[in-house]
């Protein structure tokens, strides 16, 4: 087998070709974005572009050190790096920095670190070890309290600092556990809660709650197997207050700016002169983002080309509002390429994952698989308004030290794990 | 491993499914924005965010011969506040400063400013204009103003920066230096020199800068650079000469007045170059203010009268068909041809005369004798000739101004082409025949430029700075009009209608200084009588002998009752321009006392000019100019003033004091001596 007779071969090279591809092609679109015009500059460190660029540089020197660590240590020290990295996020509380609302970022020197990111790979790397150990069972309510904990401290530390996007992050854990065997109900309740959340929005607590009582007593009746009288009242109970509670939330407990993205997501604002004028304030970015991805057209304008690139319509068209510029200046065909290599990379991770033979690698890369994707969902469903805005960047993609730097992490330490399946543990 | 395989493999689907879901619905969604709604989108994209502005490019200036002023664009604003925008706490802080410094500045009260500004606000206005066409300075205090020095937001304060074209020497020959005015429709209005090389030359090209929308109104340069640089317009040196041409505009002036003309128009060319020294065309008003007002010397194609029998005589010199000193026979002043008469002015004629005396004279029926007795067997050669002189149907100069009018020379060979029996006997004396005053005095300068026929010329050269872009040289029309010993004997002639105590012009005779001109009073709308009015002119040269300036002075519509004849209503303004130029110029070669005894006027004229140039809306001292000088200085003040003359001569008393700011329609009232 190649693997074993050349040690660079044991490395997933398919990867590790589409991260970089991903970010190779992520660097062009924010030297686009991020180009004012002028004559390109790479060594003019005031802009993103160059900036990146060193990023990227240094990437190499991370991966270069991820992959000569032995795989083991991942494992016997995934506890510190989560103590850690939980210990960093709490930092931020007494000597974190204030940007755009969020307190989630160290400076030091010149430079901002943003341990939010990091805190994904070691959760991952926590619940990989949790899940895997011999004496834990995730079909056991203590065992998936333990992890349900483990996962809800970052994911409380990171919302306490405003970063809410990060926190929706962590609900990736869920396809991890599915994959592990948690109990189907879980399943079955998650989507129960988003159907009737939507449902209680979109035509009020009243009618869903009606609605539900309706289909719950039917089903009470009609079921050939009779469920237990107390099962289906204690169904009822969960869903009427479910969808009172959802409303209550909605309405006492999110922030304005909240409300509104949820509010124009599910057209609640019927006046058309109200959602113009939300379309023009807090849905600007939506908007915009919109109108330069539908500029591009099929084949897009073409790298540097894109008017509305140039002309800095989209706000954070570097960071969260990457792929509006992949819209306008590679068009369908370079969006779609994008959605596919992520699919492929997504897809390429779970696939190695399922070929491991320790549970705590499997665990680990469904863990990575999934956190890449539901950065993925958000990002780019947010970009084109099919989710309410939630600002998370592209992985690979956005500009950013911190984010490029995590997900490196984050992958290579899989694909260091992934070349050691062969070797014995 | 807790779960069997086959749940396994469910739940694998089952999330693999999920991400293959929203792929599918990433790349519908992408669909939709791009293809299906892209025409809305794209319709939003341009009409909202972004657009590409016009950055006018500086209009060149415009300089006479010596780098005078004539024309230069000159930035100007206009303030204004938006009363809604400002925080109540902010306005209410900042209304009584502002409306004291308001009225500070205007001299209109200061509640008289709060209570218009604090209605502006109540009725929701944003816009609420404070000051217009203000200068730079007015721009740069008003901006420091309270509330204002805030800046657009929170201040409410609005700048509008428009360029205005400013014409230092005010509105003289302004017909010629031209301007450039758009009305509301689009339509161009273009005279003079900046019409015939505003395109080319003056306007420049205009850059071009995006600019995205950030606001309601407010657009952000969208780069650090402009897409396109503007390239302001190159600076034209015209030939005009400031101080000629303030002598001719108001010699024109005063002759205008004093005979209650129409119009009139003076050109004074330099011989030996063509160059146009002044140009002034003058109309009336409705109000009885003459200003330039069409440019007739170009566009106004008419009857020359008498001085065309300077032509006609020239044809018949060459052709050697016609002498000075053939006699004919005026027969008491009245000739007839179908019917028609050629009448003398003189009641009975001159009797039997040389050609060269019917000349000095202008006697009608003289020249109309000599010319049919020469040409009547052959009209056309009389056509041919003058066609060899450049004087034929349907000519023009081909003068960049914008509007010159074409010649009409009647032609028998031609069907329709205006050619009857009298034909022949009535352009013998400049009826039948159409010139510009341009046209003609090009004709009188080839007899003074001793038979070298120029092309008038209005641009010196067009600059870039310093650097010369395309000069103008000197074009020649025709090398030699007519043989030496043809222009000597009509040089003669323009001599002696001078100097002769017979010729018409020896009103204008001056024993200093030497002219030769040609008077001509041209009957004009002689088919109705009650309609009859008099075209007058004079044109001519001086020095009588080697010229440096030819001149022609037309004037319409003379009030009969004060006078027609060319002698008197032209030819003051052409002595009056010979006159001053003699003065100003070194090539005087007569008597010393002429200079003392102009010493006198040139001071005047100085000081005249010098007040001219510095004050334009502050009250000079006129105390001590001729009151002609007085009200042309003030009338060509920026501020509309009304002024009063009683008497006449010097002024002696002012009614406004000197160095005082002087306000529109304000009465100043002059008394002379």
């Amino acid at each position: 087998m190649v693997r074993e007779t050349n040690k660079y071969f044991k490395f997933d090279w398919i990867t590790i070709i589409l991260f970089f591809l991903l970010v190779g092609f992520g660097w062009l679109n924010i030297l686009s974005a991020s180009n004012t015009g002028e004559t390109i500059d790479y060594f003019n460190f005031s802009q993103p572009y160059s900036k990146q660029l060193i990023f990227i540089l240094l990437t190499l020197g991370l991966i270069v050190i991820i992959l000569s660590i032995e795989a083991k240590f991942y494992e016997r020290f995934s506890s510190i790096i989560y103590i850690v990295s939980m210990l960093s996020l709490v930092g931020l509380f007494l000597f974190g920095k204030n940007v755009n609302g969020a307190t989630s970022w160290y400076a030091i020197g010149g430079m901002t670190l943003q341990p939010s990111e990091f805190a994904k790979a070691a959760t991952a790397l926590a619940v990989a070890k949790y899940v895997s150990d011999l004496n834990s069972d995730i079909k056991r309510l203590k065992d998936q309290i333990q992890t349900f904990i483990i996962i809800a401290i970052p994911a409380i530390l990171v919302l306490l600092q405003n970063d809410t996007g990060s926190t929706v992050v962590y609900g990736a854990f869920f396809f991890v556990l599915y994959r592990e065997g948690l109990p189907k109900i879980y399943l079955n309740l998650a989507v129960l809660a988003t159907l009737l959340s939507v449902f209680s929005l979109k035509f009020g607590a009243t009618i869903t709650s009606i609605l539900t009582v309706i289909l719950i007593v039917a089903y009470h009746f009609l079921s050939k197997k009779k469920p237990p009288i107390l099962q289906s009242l204690f169904m009822l109970f969960v869903c009427v207050g479910l969808s009172v509670g959802i409303k209550f939330f909605y309405q006492s407990i999110l922030q304005p700016h909240q409300q509104e993205r949820i509010s124009l997501w599910l057209r609640l604002e019927k006046d058309p002169v109200k959602l113009e004028q939300m379309k023009k304030t807090f849905a600007y970015n939506l908007n915009e983002s919109e109108k330069a991805i539908s500029s591009g057209g099929f084949t897009g304008r073409g790298f540097l080309e894109g008017t509305r690139t140039t002309g800095k319509f989209v706000p954070e068209q570097h960071t969260d509002y990457i792929f509006s510029t992949v819209g306008e200046e590679w068009g369908f065909l370079g969006s779609s390429m994008v959605v596919i290599v992520f699919v492929l990379l997504i897809i390429r991770v779970l696939h190695l994952a399922e070929l491991q033979k320790s549970q705590f690698s499997r665990v680990y890369g469904y863990g990575v698989a999934s956190i890449i994707f539901m950065h993925f969902l958000i990002n780019i469903g947010m970009v084109m308004g099919l989710i309410p805005t939630i600002g998370i960047p592209l992985p690979m993609f956005s500009y950013g030290g911190s984010g490029l730097w995590a997900f490196t992490i984050l992958l290579f330490i899989f694909i260091k794990l992934d070349s050691n399946r062969i070797n014995e543990w | 491993m807790a779960v069997k395989e086959k749940s396994i493999l469910n739940r694998l689907y089952f999330i693999s499914g999920c991400m293959f879901v929203f792929g599918i619905a990433v790349v519908f969604k992408l669909v939709s924005i791009q293809f299906l709604q892209g025409d809305k989108y794209k319709s939003l994209v341009g009409k909202r965010s972004i657009k590409n502005v016009t950055i006018p490019a500086n209009r060149g200036n415009v300089y006479a011969d010596d780098g005078s002023l004539l024309a230069t664009s000159i930035p100007k604003y206009n303030i204004a506040i938006d009363a809604v925008v400002s925080s109540s706490k902010l306005f209410e802080e900042n209304i009584k400063a502002l409306s004291d410094s308001l009225s500070r500045y205007s001299g209109k009260s200061s509640s008289y400013y709060q209570r218009a500004i604090r209605r502006a606000r109540a009725n929701k206005n944003q816009y609420y204009l404070l000051a217009k066409n203000i200068g730079y300075s007015d721009y740069v205090r008003l901006r420091s103003f309270p509330l204002l020095n805030k800046g657009a937001i929170p201040g409410g304060l609005i700048v509008e920066q428009n360029t205005k074209r400013e014409f230092p020497m005010g509105s003289i020959a302004r017909r010629t230096i031209g301007y450039e005015r758009i009305d509301e429709k689009g339509n161009v209005t273009r005279p003079g020199i900046d019409g015939a090389f505003g395109v080319k030359y003056l306007r420049g090209t205009d850059g071009k800068r995006w600019k995205q929308k950030i606001g309601k109104n407010k657009w952000k340069p969208l780069t650090d650079y402009n897409q396109v640089e503007p390239k302001d317009g190159y600076d034209v040196y015209t030939t005009i000469d400031v101080n000629i041409q303030d002598i001719a505009h108001h010699a024109l002036l005063e002759q205008l007045d004093k005979y209650k003309a129409d119009h009139g128009c003076v050109i004074v060319m330099e011989t030996k170059t063509g160059e146009v020294k002044a140009i002034s065309n003058l109309g009336r008003s409705s109000k009885g203010v003459y200003y330039e007002r069409l440019n007739y010397a170009v566009g106004e194609s008419h009857e020359p009268g008498s001085t065309f029998k300077l032509m006609a005589l020239a044809a018949a010199f060459e052709d050697k068909l016609v002498d000075t000193s053939d006699v004919v026979d005026t027969e008491k002043g009245i000739l007839s041809f179908y019917g028609k008469k050629v009448r003398d002015s003189k009641h009975g004629g001159y009797g039997k005369i040389t050609v060269s005396k019917a000349f000095e004279v202008s006697s009608n029926t003289g020249v109309v004798k000599a010319i049919d007795q020469a040409y009547k067997e052959k009209p056309s050669k009389f056509i041919d000739r003058l066609s060899a002189m450049n004087i034929k149907h349907g000519d023009s100069l081909g003068i960049p101004i914008i509007g010159e009018a074409k010649s009409i020379v009647p032609d028998p060979r031609v069907k329709n082409g205006r050619w009857s029996g009298i034909a022949l006997q009535w352009m013998a004396y400049g009826y039948g025949v159409s010139f510009t005053p341009l046209q003609t005095l090009t004709f009188y300068n080839a007899i003074a430029n001793n038979g070298e026929m120029v092309k008038p010329q209005f641009l010196k050269e067009v600059k870039e700075f310093d650097k010369v872009i395309v000069p103008f040289e000197k074009e020649v029309i025709n090398r030699q009009v007519c043989s030496k010993e043809t222009i000597g004997k009509l040089q003669k002639l323009l001599k002696n209608v001078v100097e002769k105590k017979h010729g018409t012009g020896n009103g204008l005779y001056s024993e200093n200084f030497s002219m030769a001109g040609k008077t001509g009073t041209c009957q004009k709308d002689y088919r109705d009588k009650d309609k009859l009015n008099y075209i007058s002119s004079f044109a001519g040269y001086f020095p009588a002998d080697n010229p440096k300036y030819s001149c022609i002075v037309v004037i319409h519509e003379p009030d009969k009752s004060v006078g027609y004849y060319g002698a008197d209503v032209s030819g003051p303004v052409f002595k009056r321009i010979a006159q001053k130029i003699f003065t100003d110029t070194p090539i005087i070669d007569e008597v010393e006392t002429l200079e003392v005894k102009n010493a006198k006027a040139e001071s005047q004229f100085e000081a005249y000019y010098k007040l001219a140039q510095n004050h334009k809306t502050i009250m000079p001292n006129v105390v001590g100019l001729p009151a002609m000088d007085a009200i042309a200085l003030l009338e060509n003040m920026q501020v509309d003033v009304k002024i009063e003359l009683l008497g006449a001569g010097i002024v002696k008393k002012q009614s406004v004091r000197e160095k005082v700011k002087l306000n529109s329609n304000q009465t100043i009232v002059l008394n002379a001596s």
